[in-house]
């Protein structure tokens, strides 16, 4: 029984993949780390070379032929987008209706329009990895990637609150066979405001099973300001403010 | 899925709590993992003089220390590349890691080794950015552009990424100027 645990610097945080059993080895996580640094340089919109980077730099009525990473994001960022009747907006607010997807091709419909895959594809990146750990044999694993983790198998993953005021932690819960994300909000935080002011300032944490919804699902909460959101049933998603 | 709730929700950020100190890796298995056909490491150490620290300065890098001590990876007595350990701090962190770094001046791989912190791992980050394989001295390594300070949780990978950045140019000068192959 092998068990393994690496850490490297990936998607603008330090992503950590742990794997066990007798086939988790080096290779399997050498293998997950490269499929999330594939996902990071397609999508990146830092990197001009993304397909999100060709994306934003171009004129309207381009049509860009996209990756396997970017159709799987933006057709469940469109799903998304139609279901929370708008909520969710990968274009924050740029032009929510300016691109289409037509199987694997990107079309540009405004000038103006601006992708940002930030508040989903960090986990579609974990669960990609942690579809490589499987089905390279390993019998449980993780991957945390800053706080978007999933875990798989015989590996409970204990998740505690930290105490950003007086320090310490307490037990938040325990994780089996799922995926958790947490996204913070409010003055100073990352994610942006579509409408600004959201309801929310704080933690926004969702439990699901895949790590796509839960990061993108924290988004839909934070804006609608509701931990029970009618859209978190339809992904098996919980949601609590914190 | 099964999520086992502990207690209600309270005002806190969120951290996997097995993750407060983590050793990954030592240095020495972190060269045989960058470089696995190695056959000989050998230790040096790089000290920068006044000339060479302002030079750095020139292009954006404090070299934050003027001794160096650098791992040389060989086989067959050609040079493979170097590791360079380093640690930094953040808010609540300290991340040690290692930059191997291949013959044409490239990053062929990041590593962390240690992690610890003091109450707790939240390290949520604003940005996608560019990895920082195939990075050179001549490209500029930056965390997004968008970036504000989360619980300390930006700062960790910031300063990683900085960190690299500044390996990255002294391994180059070093090199530049003969005293490293």
């Amino acid at each position: 029984m092998n068990s393994l645990r690496r850490a490297r610097p990936l998607l603008g945080t330090l992503v950590e993949i742990g794997a066990r059993g007798v086939r988790a080895s080096q290779a399997s996580i050498d293998t997950a780390f490269a499929a999330i640094g594939e996902v990071q340089s397609q999508l990146s919109r830092f990197d001009p070379r993304s397909d999100i980077g060709r994306f934003n730099a171009s004129p309207r009525g381009t049509r860009i032929k996209v990756g396997v990473h970017a159709a799987t994001v933006l057709s469940a960022a469109r799903e998304l987008h139609d279901a929370s009747s708008g909520l969710f907006d990968v274009s924050l607010g740029s032009g929510p209706c300016a691109w289409q997807l037509d199987a694997t091709t990107l079309i540009k419909c405004h000038d103006g329009v601006r992708l940002d895959l930030g508040g989903i594809a960090k986990g579609h990146a974990v669960d990609l990895a942690i579809e490589v750990l499987r089905s390279n044999g390993c019998e449980a694993g993780w991957v945390n990637a800053g706080g978007d983790l999933r875990v798989f198998g015989d590996a409970p993953m204990p998740l505690d609150l930290r105490d950003e005021i007086n320090g310490g932690v307490r037990r938040f819960g325990v994780l089996r066979d799922g995926a958790f994300a947490t996204s913070h909000f409010g003055e100073g935080a990352r994610s942006r405001a579509v409408d600004s002011p959201w309801p929310v300032h704080g933690h926004v944490s969702v439990v699901a099973p895949r790590c796509l919804w839960a990061d993108a699902l924290t988004k839909v909460v934070a804006i609608s300001g509701n931990a029970r959101h009618s859209l978190l049933l339809r992904w098996e998603a919980s949601a609590w403010l914190h | 899925m099964r999520f086992t709730p502990a207690t209600a929700a309270v005002a806190f950020a969120v951290a996997p709590s097995a993750a407060f100190a983590v050793d990954y890796l030592d240095a020495d298995q972190a060269v045989k993992l960058m470089f696995p056909d190695a056959d000989h490491v050998e230790s040096r150490e790089l000290t920068l003089d006044a000339a060479q620290l302002k030079q750095l300065a020139t292009h954006g890098v404090q070299a934050r220390s003027v001794r160096w001590p650098v791992r040389v990876v060989q086989r067959g007595g050609a040079s493979l590349g170097v590791v360079v350990v380093d640690d930094v701090v953040g808010k609540f962190e300290l991340i040690t890691y290692a930059v191997g770094i291949d013959v044409d001046g490239a990053v062929k791989q990041v590593e962390i080794l240690s992690y610890r912190e003091s109450h707790g791992q939240e390290i949520r980050l604003p940005a996608w950015r560019r990895q920082f394989v195939g990075k050179t001295a001549a490209s500029p390594l930056h965390v997004g552009d968008d970036i504000s300070s989360i619980s300390g949780a930006t700062l960790s990978c910031t300063h990683v990424t900085d960190g690299v950045k500044r390996i990255v140019a002294v391994v180059h000068l070093a090199r530049r100027e003969g005293k490293l192959p």
